[in-house]
């Protein structure tokens, strides 16, 4: 095929509208009659409620109704594996700003509607340490205890491994509460239509789940709720659940009312009222023989989960999975445990569980090195997964694995050998240099099936429209679909077009997660294309009187390969296919291998697919003030093949700067009594254009076996390697290791005041 | 002069053309602009001039307009994003942005893209610094800023017709 489309940079699809200001966001959307609503939330943190007086509120002038949890007619939960949280709460919160009641009106008056509102509570003794959550005798948060989930990954024997190592090093590692943060806070609108259904339009990552959270509390099939993915101003894990919450709650009140209803947060409450990532304690132990083989790791961690359970199952396994980092590591024992406290519950966030114990995996590596006297690069190429390699849960990794070439040339893009001595040295401002690396699976793994739909329609001009059930986030999934579909059918990319996810026209194909977009739903989207590409060639080969095989499609024609004067237009095709009654839509379905895995050891074939990369951080830290200042940062990631390379790099850009916001900045932060003190970004600091670096991103493409064009996914996993490359560069400068996130200026100041009373490394 | 009950006048240019409005004397310039005026392309944040999502420009100037009482905008210009193309032909900021890949989710896009303009309007040549400096009141969560900056810096040097 001649110039391609797909490997170019291509400018977003619809991106006009962004620049223009055109793009409606739900807050923007307007619809006649449209009432607004607010929820009341709790003033504590763990409570009983003995009562909840809404009479006067629902007086006001200007209020259309208040709901409680009364009111719900179906199912008054959500959740993914364990529901245990309530759409609104009824007898007992455990979260401060749970939800209690929903007042819907006219804008104006919901602020004093919700003064209105009293509630009665009986305080219960609040649990904030996840440790404590998981002792003896702690307060109970849940009937069941506090103890969220647990799983357990044992591969060979590590008790033996250890025996037989020559070092062993051990250390307990923390990192802290991330908030997505995403610039749009989250809104819906529902929208009664005829015959009982209704629509619920929201910036979304799970339409389908959403669907079935909402159709449950309204104790109605799920076949009569829709939902219609809006513009989306981004998610990262977050406009999941609470999405779910919020299109039941608005639901609700619009089946009450019979009027459209939105509910759209504040920045608090996206903060506050929705998920955030784990908060985590690790404990990791690692041995390796004196020439540096690693034979075996141990990893212990402790995820506080905050008051319901969300995702947490999910992220406990993928965190347990990953444990032991992107090496080839003979002896693995993990132990995954959530705690229930009385925090925002966390869910999935970017990364998902593995920047967490990639931090711990990756300061390992460096306190290892330090042991052994071995360089930190060549550490990590000596006991990187290869073509062969077996994961900690014992995948043998075939075909595409990119992780040693990302360390080669993050290393020599930053210039690692020339760099990385001479660092560490005295003086009140010193540098360091800091490498880490990652790997992340791509498909849902273990969380169930893994299955998207995708369908591609020929349209009599030879235009096409593309649908899949994933999701465009901003992360740029539509305009991958539309290179796959340009590419594969030779029509030119302004002539074709995608559509949003639909709950009634897009199949269901799970929630746009695991960075499986490009790999997953790229898939699907490419196979629906081919479909019509037979179809249109089938058709051609007879138009042409030529065998389907010399035909080629470019530039909207179908034209003979070797006599391309002999051609017929594309739109012509279809047209013929039309008028003599063949079908023009086609859909494709794409389903990966199932995981197979043994539930008691994690041992087992989990995920379809792998990304890898690595980061090389340099940094200065004023050690006065504990400032770090990054000097420079690349970031090199095998990504099988760069669809759209300019997306690609904006991933590993933007995700990135995620990271290096949990390494460095972010952290939400909660006071004895379990208020959240930072809900908005006056005290939660999200990286600004003064704090970021100037990434310099490194794409390595080594072929996957799975996704269109060997495509692998990249969205989550820049996340893990900056963070993780960002405490070794500072560890590097300090000559003190790092064991928690965010490295703050305080934390600074506590490692340079603690030197020399604990043990360098 | 006032309107009914407790609302007055609030006269003022947005986009280049007059406008009057009825509005409550504590409203804010964004709910004027985005529910009176329909002008959505300005966007909410977080409600304390701290993301920089709804910024506009006022007699040239970059504000905060969740920060901003709308009576101060009284006789004054007023510049939105949907006021930047002309004609349909884009700004040299909104193509450079499509152009290099800064527009993700496009949310701090509209702010973004404003805030870019006020800076160059005032400082025609800044470095790639003083750039990261300028738009520094502009939070965006996607892309890391670095074709963000990328593109500021092609329309500073005069890269793009315009």
């Amino acid at each position: 095929m001649s110039a391609t489309v797909v490997g170019q940079s291509v400018p977003r699809l619809a991106g006009r509208d962004l620049v223009t200001g055109r793009a409606v966001y739900t807050a923007d959307m307007r619809w006649p009659g449209m009432l607004y609503a607010r929820t009341k939330r709790s003033d504590y943190a763990h409570a009983l409620i003995k009562r909840i007086e809404v009479e006067e509120a629902a007086r006001l002038p200007g209020v259309a109704a208040v709901l409680t949890a009364e009111d719900i007619p179906g199912e008054n939960s959500m959740g993914i594996i364990i529901m245990d949280h309530q759409l609104l709460a009824r007898e007992r919160v455990r979260y401060r700003g749970e939800n209690l009641a929903l007042v819907v009106g006219d804008k104006e008056v919901l602020d004093e509607a919700l003064e209105l509102i009293r509630v009665e509570y009986e305080p219960l003794p609040v649990v904030l340490d996840p440790l404590e959550a998981l002792a003896e005798g702690a307060p109970r948060i849940h009937e069941r205890g506090n103890l969220t989930w647990e799983c357990h990954l044992v591969k060979g024997d590590v008790e033996a491994a250890f025996a037989r190592c020559d070092v062993v090093v051990e250390g307990t590692y923390r990192t802290g509460f991330q908030e997505h943060a995403y610039l749009e806070p989250e809104a819906v609108v529902a929208v009664p239509e005829a015959g009982g259904r209704v629509t619920i339009y929201c910036g979304c990552q799970t339409p389908f789940h959403i669907r079935s959270i909402v159709a449950r509390a309204l104790g109605v099939p799920f076949t009569s709720v829709r939902v219609v993915q809006a513009t989306t101003g981004g998610s990262f894990g977050g406009k999941d659940e609470v999405d779910a919450e919020m299109g039941a709650l608005a639901a609700l009140a619009a089946l009450r009312t019979g009027r459209p209803v939105m509910i759209n947060h504040t920045r608090e409450e996206a903060v506050m009222g929705a998920s955030v990532r784990h908060a985590a304690i690790i404990r990791h132990r690692t041995g390796a023989t004196r020439d540096g083989r690693i034979l075996a790791r141990d990893v212990d961690v402790v995820l506080d989960g905050g008051a319901y359970s969300s995702l947490s199952p999910f992220v406990a396994v993928k965190a347990l999975a990953h444990s032991a980092g992107p090496y080839d590591v003979p002896n693995v024992r993990a132990r995954v445990r959530v705690a229930y406290t009385n925090k925002t519950y966390a869910g999935a966030c970017r990364g998902f569980g593995v920047p967490q114990v990639t931090f711990a995996a990756e300061r390992q590596m460096d306190e290892l090195a330090r042991e052994l006297g071995m360089d930190r690069m060549e550490l990590r190429l000596k006991n990187a997964v290869r073509v062969g390699s077996s994961t900690a849960f014992g995948q043998v990794l075939r075909a595409g694995v990119g992780l040693e070439e990302t360390i080669r040339q993050a290393a020599a893009v930053a210039g690692w050998k020339e760099r990385r001595a001479g660092t560490g040295s005295g003086g009140r401002v010193r540098r360091g240099i800091g490498m880490a690396c990652m790997m992340q699976g791509v498909s849902n793994g273990a969380e169930g099936v893994d299955a998207v739909g995708a369908f591609c329609q020929l349209a009599p001009d030879g235009s096409v429209l593309v649908g899949c059930g994933l999701a465009d986030m901003g992360q740029g999934a539509n305009t991958v679909f539309a290179q796959i579909a340009s590419q594969i059918l030779g029509v030119p990319l302004e002539r074709v077009r995608v559509r949003a996810v639909d709950t009634d026209h897009t199949p269901d194909s799970g929630p746009t997660v695991a960075s499986r977009a490009t790999t997953m739903g790229g898939r699907a989207v490419a196979m629906a294309a081919e479909k019509a590409r037979d179809k249109v060639v089938e058709m051609a080969a007879s138009m042409l009187e030529v065998a389907p095989a010399d035909l080629d499609l470019r530039d909207g024609m179908v034209v003979v390969k070797d006599a391309p004067d002999r051609a017929v237009p594309l739109a012509q095709v279809v047209n013929a296919l039309y008028w003599t009654g063949q079908p023009i839509n086609f859909e494709a379905w794409s389903k990966a291998p199932d995981a197979r895995f043994d539930e008691q050891t994690h041992q087992g074939d989990i995920y379809v697919e792998f990304g890898y990369g690595t980061h090389v951080m340099e940094v200065e830290v004023d050690t006065e003030t504990g400032k770090v200042t990054i000097l420079r940062h690349v970031a090199a990631h095998d990504v099988g093949k760069a669809i759209n390379r300019q997306a690609v790099e904006g991933q590993i850009e933007g995700g990135s700067l995620m990271g290096i916001g949990l390494g460095l900045l972010e952290e939400i932060k909660y006071d004895e009594r379990g208020n959240l003190l930072n809900p908005n970004f006056t005290d939660y600091l999200v990286p600004t254009s003064a704090d970021a670096p100037d990434t310099e991103p490194v794409i390595v493409e080594d072929p996957g076996a799975w996704g269109p064009f060997g495509a692998k996914g990249v969205g989550e996993f820049p996340v893990s390697a900056a963070a993780a490359a960002l405490a070794n560069a500072v560890s590097d400068a300090l000559g003190v290791p790092v064991r928690q996130l965010p490295v703050s200026p305080e934390y600074v100041l506590d490692l340079l005041s603690s030197q020399g009373q604990e043990p360098r490394a | 002069m006032s309107g009914a009950g407790d609302r007055v006048w609030l006269n003022m240019v947005v986009n280049g053309r007059p406008v009057q409005v009825s509005v409550r004397p504590d409203a804010r310039l964004i709910d004027v602009l985005r529910d009176d005026l329909g002008l959505t392309g300005t966007k909410e944040g977080c409600s304390r001039g701290e993301c920089g999502a709804c910024t506009v420009l006022l007699d040239g100037e970059a504000v905060n307009s969740c920060l901003v009482l709308a009576l101060k905008a009284e006789g004054r210009e007023v510049l939105t994003i949907e006021g930047l193309a002309r004609d349909g032909q884009l700004h040299p900021l909104q193509e450079a942005f499509l152009r290099h890949g800064a527009v993700q989710c496009g949310y701090c896009t509209p702010g973004m893209i404003l805030a870019a303009k006020a800076l160059l309007d005032r400082h025609p040549h800044p470095t790639r610094e003083e750039i990261r400096r300028g738009l520094s009141g502009n939070l965006c969560r996607c892309t890391g800023y670095k074709k963000i900056v990328d593109a500021v810096e092609e329309v500073a040097r005069g890269g793009v017709r315009p």
